[in-house]
């Protein structure tokens, strides 16, 4: 539904301002706007629109939609009393939603419900220590972006399905990665690829990233090497000190356009989620949306989709190897009844050896698996904050920790925003801008 | 007690210091892709460096981390100019610490680019 169609609703329905999710400081944590697109997309298939209360019940005790498939979240439209009041949105509307008073999508109204305690919610959401053992290890708290946005939300949720009724005109260099999963899957069609594997990003790649890659496509093929990598970067809120979107995407285009990787077997697209730093949890969304997008096998490293010490470093391992029975998952996702078809390839850490002049295997340890390094020296292993420290002091990494075309990328962007990272600054620009014009 | 501030080394910086005295001392990582030039802090001076900058602390190893990139590169351009990696460098930045923090304020929004 576009151009004159889009108009009338404007002048008939029921409409809403989408406002951002704001943190304690006021900064923006989450946009509902990337939540309606990913929907919309068909990111997050099965599910096409967000829940009513029944389903995110249905969530929180199994993680399953009232379908029956799984799946790791509540995906909630909270507004507040007066956002509905004004609205005047009810069961059965078409409500129409702006982005700057401009429509992009309608939300066809099933439900308005009231969300219980929030911060019930977002430790329902996640887990504690006393419930889920298994992998969390410490309460969860305003420091953890997705309990924050949870237990952020407005009092009110409304339920529905959405349809796009403005498509996104995403700005440079956004434009170039935005592959939604129709796309994607008729990409890897036209390429003959068969074997596919994910990798989740939001880093700029430094070389033990790349090794990751690489050695999980040799994995996932079996009795053959895989034929790609499909690159996914999770573009949505950011936090200080993080990498700024446009260097991730282009930092893994780098790798592409200077042969890293040949082009035939390597391709960089985004999802636009603010993410919820969920680990095991968000590996299973992972797995929803590379698994909408064509990919045949996720690959996981340590501490995926983590931040702080709240989870097990290898929680992600423990979900696609046995299960989190405490969450209502029985057996690796992989492995249950309307379960994901897409399957893990669970890696552990690869560093520097200077004896063997190459990348080495670290090997995995977590419950009962306990593999042995592959070489017998001392590698030396790439810290983020290492990483970091060389950038910020205009030092040139190492070509065995960075590729010098990441780098000049990483630079390029630096000159445009004055830091090579998330600042306060960026933060306020890209929740004036997005990524898209509407 | 003396602490230690790591300096990092690459290609541009190695060819301002390889002919100096300390040369040989350079910590040697990534099987010697960068080194690292270790500078020793007298307790009187990191008490010094940490009121200067609040964000920058003391880690468990004994170094000064967190500290404003504008005065690791006073401090490198100082042990350059001094020939020194102990006190000398640092009373050195200290003539122009007020400069330093100034530009070490500003640092949060922006750092010059490469």
């Amino acid at each position: 539904m576009e151009g004159d169609a889009a108009r009338s609703y404007w002048e008939v329905s029921t409409r809403l301002e989408v406002r951002p999710t704001l943190g304690p400081d006021g900064a923006p944590i989450r946009n509902p706007y990337r939540e309606v697109m990913s929907i919309a997309y068909g990111f997050f298939s099965p599910l096409e629109g967000f829940m009513p209360w029944n389903e995110v019940e249905s969530v929180l005790r199994e993680r399953r939609l009232l379908s029956g498939w799984l799946f790791p979240f509540p995906v909630v439209f909270d507004v507040s009393e007066e956002e509905l009041k004004s609205s005047g949105a009810r069961p059965g509307d078409d409500l129409l939603l702006t982005l700057r008073g401009r429509p992009f999508a309608v939300l066809k109204v099933e439900e308005v419900y009231k969300l219980p305690d929030r911060r019930e919610l977002a430790d329902a959401v996640f887990g504690a220590p006393e419930r889920n053992g298994e992998v969390v290890k410490k309460r969860f708290d305003e420091k953890h972006p997705g309990w924050l946005i949870h237990r952020s939300l407005k009092p009110l949720a409304v339920a529905g399905k959405v349809t796009v009724v403005n498509p996104p005109r995403f700005r440079e260099p956004y434009n170039r990665f935005w592959t939604p999963p129709a796309a994607s899957r008729k990409l890897i069609e036209a390429k003959g690829w068969k074997v596919v594997v994910a990798h989740q990003t939001r880093n700029v790649p430094h070389i033990g990233h790349e090794m990751l890659m690489k050695r999980a496509m040799f994995v996932a093929g079996g009795d053959r090497p895989g034929d790609a990598v499909l690159v996914n970067a999770i573009i949505g809120a950011k936090r200080l000190g993080d990498y700024v979107d446009e260097a991730i995407l282009e930092g893994h285009e780098a790798l592409n356009t200077a042969g890293y990787f040949h082009h035939s077997r390597h391709v960089v697209t985004m999802t636009l989620w603010d993410m919820r730093y969920g680990n095991p949890l968000e590996s299973l969304l992972h797995g929803v949306i590379r698994q909408n997008m064509g990919a045949t096998h996720h690959m996981f490293g340590r501490d995926h989709a983590a931040t702080g010490d709240y989870y097990d470093p290898y929680s992600t391992q423990i979900l696609w190897t046995r299960g989190l029975p405490s969450y209502g998952i029985d057996a690796p996702p992989h492995q249950v009844d309307k379960g994901l078809k897409i399957k893990p390839v669970n890696m552990g850490e690869f560093a520097y050896c200077p004896k063997c002049g190459e990348y080495t295997y670290l090997g995995i340890s977590y419950g009962d698996v306990k593999e042995a390094p592959l070489c017998g020296h001392t590698p030396e292993r790439i810290s983020g904050s290492f990483l970091r420290g060389v950038i910020i002091e205009g030092l040139r990494p190492p070509k065995v920790v960075m590729r010098p075309e990441v780098y000049d990328v990483i630079v390029k962007w630096w000159r445009v925003y004055g830091y090579p990272y998330v600042t306060d600054r960026y933060l306020k620009l890209k929740e004036e801008t997005l990524e898209a014009e509407l | 007690m003396t602490y230690k501030i790591g300096l990092l080394i690459d290609e541009r910086r190695y060819e301002a210091v390889k002919n100096l005295p300390f040369a040989s001392q350079l910590k040697s990582m990534f099987g010697g892709e960068i080194k690292m030039l270790e500078v020793e802090v007298d307790e009187e001076t990191a008490k010094k460096i940490l009121q200067a900058f609040p964000a920058a602390r003391l880690d468990a190893r004994g170094y000064l981390e967190d500290l404003p990139v504008a005065f690791k590169r006073a401090l490198f351009e100082a042990v350059v100019k001094t020939r020194s990696t102990g006190k000398e460098a640092l009373e050195e930045v200290f003539k122009n610490i007020e400069a330093v923090k100034e530009l070490a304020k500003k640092e949060k929004e922006y750092v010059p680019p490469p």
